[in-house]
């Protein structure tokens, strides 16, 4: 270990020297006399596999977050409906909110947040590396990233899937299939499984398309280039919300999407107590939204609770969240100021003309895939 | 001081020594030409340049036409441009706090104008011939580019262009059947002018020099203008205005257009021939009425009024800019213009020799304070500074006070060399302690001493009387008092609370980053270029081989090196920020550069200089620091200032390690807003347009600087 603090001491040159570092006074090699307390929890840096795993915290992270007072959240920043920056640089979107209940969940404040930008190829380093705590980034879950990429997923919080945008004019509709496509170019972000889905759904519906990939694929399909694009629905249906020129009329099959795409939170593997934090502020949301606690009402149930399961989520008698290391009142912290399940959802997909109500979104009474486990 | 050496002009005027400055060598004067003669001369003076004349201006003019039209079509939302705006040039950093952004630019501001007033050459400025005909050039520019853009669509109530009844004839008009033919019609055009060349060249006319070949081409040539701007009014699929709804629409724009042509004319046929070559104004005061009158624009001319604020989009086309924008750009201006008057009378007071070099010391100070001390509002921890960072200040201030001190001394000899050796030994022993682990310590304690027994070695060479040893006391401390002031600065955790991971972005981070970068690649690029072409074999080693790494390896790896990669390096709980590790990759690889730059200035400086500093006595740090750098830089300056500004450029890869830099918000952050869903080449243009601004500036800078160091001449 001391081997390193040449180096160390090399880096406190260059950074005394000019580059910027916002530099913490707890994690500044400048000031590693009065850190002692800091240097004790000391981490270690193992590289185990090419999929380089970086155990950040092997002391308890709950722990370590919580002392910190400040989630840092990992989000898209470019995703229309999950995380867009405003121009006064803060974060919107069901993601963005849903870090946002999580900060409630653990400090009592929405607001103590702070959202780092990744793209689709640093994310998973970014997390790894202990860079953010938590990555809200829709983020689909799958095998090979749960296993091998050595993260850990919470509940779903949007069920996605892989569709097709077409023009009206060139004889689609709504009910289009995939095997309507026969023929036609297809535009898909390069290198993405997106690219792969569409040549997977195409094999199977026997069809020949022309594959073209993009990195811009909507401008390409406004100009022409393009029959069909394809991506994620949420996507297409923002983009089609925004963009769709007045004379034309565009249209997205097939109805039931070609691919599924669960899109849930991830955490570093093997952190029970913050994953078991970031689940249950999922789980909370989606109950207080299937008992109809909402940002509004929140205060009068929780005064008057209708049963049991919901006095304990909002920190009445026999309350459970003392024991996951938080407040009791840290559920009702996230639905008053951020509000539950359905109102996350709702006020970000109407803008882009989607509708919860009816979809696999929809709560598990009313057809849909959400569901919680019982808060008791 | 070399520029005035053996210049036979030096002893012609009031040379003033400190300046480095002469006047250049007169031209013969040629006597004005009038336009027509002017033409006939340039343009138009054989068959071959009467035809590249013709074909290119067309070409020029279709460009022009093509970005004008792209700009001002009603297609752009550059509303997505002025709503960012903030976001662009600084991300996220929080309004409540933007005063803090103006205090940097003021700053500038402030230091520009006191430079500029006080250093630049004192020179003769714009002549009012060079003035009278820039200004109507820029006049007659304007007015070409008004006629040249396309109408505008009509539109409806909701903003969506008018499109033409598909029933309508097309071709109905002299413009649609322009519109139909503006191919054939500019190629028939382009044809006769080359038989009308063909035609002139066999009566011999270009050789006689009369006004028939610029009167024949030019009708020729501006009939093909013509045709490039009438075509735009065949109505075609939308529905546009008039040509004289377009023209009186465009009203401020002629106002612009017809005061600078105007003006200009005026002063050109209000002065005398000779008086327009014999009139002087100072540049700065031209560019202080250019600025003025953008300022004053902010005031009166309806721009609109942009913005974003508390989850609110603020849309007002008709007002004129925010007050938050059009104040503290006055404010601004008004510095300048202020300091830059003060910078003149202290110049005519005599005071430029003394506060030159504190004025450059203070620009390599600036950005340092600038960031840490006032964009970042350091928390600092008071007990903290005054248990351990002042007594340590101090300590070293007074201690390596009289290291100086004594060692310093003209007669201290051998044990002076000693002493130093000692206190270079002890430094070294403090890192290998720090390596083991042996003792903690502060770094900056290391740091300090480290500092303390360099100078220890180069103190001999600084030896004189007292007086001259004060001074040396003085910069000790001085040096010792800021260096410990900024890393307790450095040290403190900031109080701007923004909702991201980083200060600042933007345009701000790419200034921020390029500064970084060049104030420490500089440094390094003429020490690696003197390593390299020393003597000591390991030097040159060394330094060849970190040289030739840097120029081999590509950028984009060095950068991802040191904001991915080098971090699994580092020790326990140290993270580099990844501001600073592409900080850090971008001064490395760009010091690289510059070494060879600085390398090929030293191979030109002769080997007599050499040898006659040695005849005088100068040791090698002298030899070096006065006779050799000073005029391998001098020579060295076209390569450093584009190597400056391919690393302001290179700035923009920050995108690619995933920072929000100028260039990133432009093409990915803005267009994915639920807002400007898409709007993405608007951004783009205007990042390149304030590139373009800044690279263009550093290149005139530049060339005014070889100008004046006479770089070229000899």
């Amino acid at each position: 270990m001391s081997s390193a603090r040449l180096r160390a001491a090399l880096v406190a040159v260059a950074i005394a020297l000019g580059s910027c570092g916002e530099s913490d006074r707890a994690d500044d090699p400048l000031q590693q006399e009065a850190t002692t307390s800091e240097a004790a929890e000391a981490t270690t840096t193992e590289v185990t596999s090419p999929d380089i795993h970086v155990d950040r915290f092997p002391t308890d992270m709950l722990d370590e977050v919580l002392g910190r007072g400040e989630l840092v959240c990992g989000v898209s920043g470019t995703r229309v409906i999950f995380s867009e920056t405003q121009p006064d640089g803060s974060v919107v979107g069901v993601d963005a909110d849903y870090c946002r209940v999580v900060a409630a969940v653990l400090f009592g404040d929405a607001g103590a947040v702070e959202f780092v930008s990744l793209t689709t190829g640093e994310r998973f380093a970014a997390l790894q590396s202990g860079h953010v705590d938590v990555l809200f980034r829709s983020t689909t879950w799958t095998q090979s990233r749960d296993t091998a990429v050595g993260l850990d997923f919470g509940p779903v919080i949007y069920y996605d899937g892989q569709q097709l945008l077409a023009r009206a004019a060139d004889g689609y509709s709504s009910s289009s299939g995939v095997a309507d496509v026969a023929g036609a170019v297809v535009c898909a972000l390069a290198g993405t499984t997106t690219e792969q889905n569409v040549s997977d759904a195409a094999d199977a519906a026997g069809i020949d398309i022309t594959l073209t990939d993009f990195d811009a694929i909507i401008e390409n399909f406004i100009g022409g280039s393009c029959d069909i694009a394809t991506a994620d629905g949420s996507a297409l249906a923002g983009r089609k919300a925004k963009q769709q020129p007045d004379d034309q009329e565009w249209v997205i099959f097939p109805a039931t999407p070609f691919s599924k795409e669960p899109l849930a939170p991830a955490y570093p593997q093997n952190q029970s107590r913050f994953g078991d934090v970031v689940n249950w502020a999922v789980y909370a949301t989606i109950i207080a939204d299937e008992k109809g606690i909402t940002q509004a009402n929140v205060d009068s149930m929780a005064a008057d609770p209708p049963d049991a399961e919901a006095r304990r989520l909002l920190g009445g008698e026999g309350v459970l969240q003392n024991a996951m290391g938080l407040e009791d009142d840290a559920f009702y912290q996230a639905i008053s100021q951020v509000g539950n399940y359905g109102e996350i959802l709702g006020r970000h997909l109407e803008p882009a003309g989607l509708t919860r109500a009816g979809s696999i979104n929809a709560s598990w009474r009313d057809g849909g895939l959400i569901y919680a486990p019982p808060a008791r | 001081m070399t520029a005035t050496m053996g210049d036979p002009a030096a002893g012609a005027g009031p040379v003033e020594p400190w300046d480095g400055e002469r006047e250049p060598a007169q031209k013969p004067e040629e006597p004005s030409l009038s336009a027509g003669e002017w033409l006939g001369r340039n343009l138009f003076s054989s068959p071959v340049n009467a035809l590249l004349t013709a074909v290119f201006s067309l070409l020029v003019l279709l460009v022009v036409r093509g970005l004008l039209n792209f700009t001002f079509s009603e297609e752009r939302t550059w509303r997505a441009v002025k709503t960012n705006m903030r976001f662009l040039f600084t991300h996220a950093y929080p309004q409540d706090q933007y005063a803090r952004i103006w205090v940097c630019v003021g700053a500038i501001a402030v230091l520009s104008g006191l430079s500029v007033g006080l250093l630049a050459r004192a020179g003769r400025g714009i002549s009012m011939k060079k003035l009278s005909m820039n200004l109507m050039a820029t006049g007659g520019v304007i007015a070409l580019g008004i006629v040249l853009r396309e109408p505008s669509a009509i539109v409806d109530d909701e903003g969506v262009a008018l499109h033409r009844d598909a029933s309508a004839a097309v071709g109905d008009s002299f413009a649609d059947w322009l519109d139909a033919n503006a191919f054939t019609v500019l190629a028939v055009l382009v044809l006769a002018n080359a038989a009308l060349a063909v035609w002139f060249h066999l009566q011999g006319t270009y050789l006689r020099g009369g006004p028939e070949p610029r009167v024949g081409h030019g009708v020729l040539v501006l009939a093909s203008f013509g045709v490039l701007i009438v075509q735009q009014y065949a109505t075609g699929e939308i529905v546009r205005e008039s040509f004289v709804d377009a023209m009186s629409d465009r009203a401020w724009w002629w106002l612009a257009a017809a005061v600078l042509a105007g003006g200009g004319a005026a002063l050109w046929s209000g002065l005398g021939d000779a008086r327009r070559r014999n009139t002087f104004v100072p540049a700065m005061y031209v560019f202080f009425v250019g600025a003025g009158v953008m300022v004053l624009s902010a005031w009166v001319y309806p721009w609109g009024h942009y913005g974003f604020l508390e989850g609110e989009f603020i849309n007002e086309p008709g007002r004129t800019v925010a007050m938050t924008t059009k104040l503290p750009w006055t404010v601004m201006l008004v510095l300048l213009v202020a300091t830059y008057e003060l910078g003149r009378v202290l110049r005519a007071a005599g005071a430029g020799p003394r506060l030159r070099v504190p004025l450059n010391l203070l620009w390599v100070l600036t950005p340092f304070v600038l960031y840490w001390a006032v964009l970042r509002d350091p928390d600092l921890d008071w007990d903290h500074v005054l248990s351990t960072d002042l007594p340590m200040a101090l300590f070293f201030a007074a201690f390596g006070g009289l290291v100086v001190w004594f060692l310093a001394h003209p007669r201290i000899g051998e044990s002076g060399r000693v002493v130093a050796v000692v206190l270079v030994a002890v430094a070294a022993l403090n890192w290998v302690a720090a390596y083991f682990g042996w003792y903690p310590m502060l770094q900056k304690a290391r740091i300090s001493f480290l500092l303390l027994a360099v100078v220890a070695l180069l103190a001999h060479n600084f030896a004189g009387d007292r007086a001259q040893r004060m001074k040396l006391v003085a910069v000790w401390v001085a040096t010792m008092a800021v260096f410990h002031w900024l890393v307790t600065l450095v040290n403190s955790p900031s109080t701007v609370d923004t909702p991201t991971d980083a200060l600042i972005g933007g345009f701000g981070i790419t200034l921020i980053v390029a500064v970084f970068t060049l104030l420490l690649a500089f440094p390094m690029g003429v020490l690696l270029a003197l390593a390299r072409t020393s003597k000591l074999p390991i030097f040159r080693v060394l330094s060849t081989v970190y040289i030739e790494v840097f120029r081999g390896v590509p950028l984009i790896t060095v950068l991802f090196f040191f904001t991915l990669i080098f971090n699994l390096f580092l020790p326990d709980n140290m993270t580099l920020v990844d501001i600073a590790g592409a900080t850090i990759g971008f001064a490395l690889f760009s010091a690289a550069y510059l070494a060879e730059n600085v390398r090929g200035g030293l191979q030109a400086v002769r080997r007599g200089q050499y040898e006659a500093s040695d005849a005088v006595g100068f040791t090698t740090v002298q030899r070096t620091l006065f006779i050799v750098l000073p005029q391998a830089l001098r020579v060295s300056i076209p390569p450093l200032v584009g190597q400056v500004i391919a690393t302001f450029k290179e700035t923009s890869l920050l995108a690619i390690v995933g920072i929000f830099d100028f260039l990133r918000i432009a093409d990915k952050v803005i267009s994915a807003q639920s807002e400007f869903l898409g709007v993405k080449r608007e951004g783009l243009l205007f990042v390149s347009f304030i590139y373009w601004i800044f690279a263009y500036n550093m290149s005139k800078h530049s060339q005014r600087l070889e100008k004046r160091l006479g770089v070229g001449e000899r």
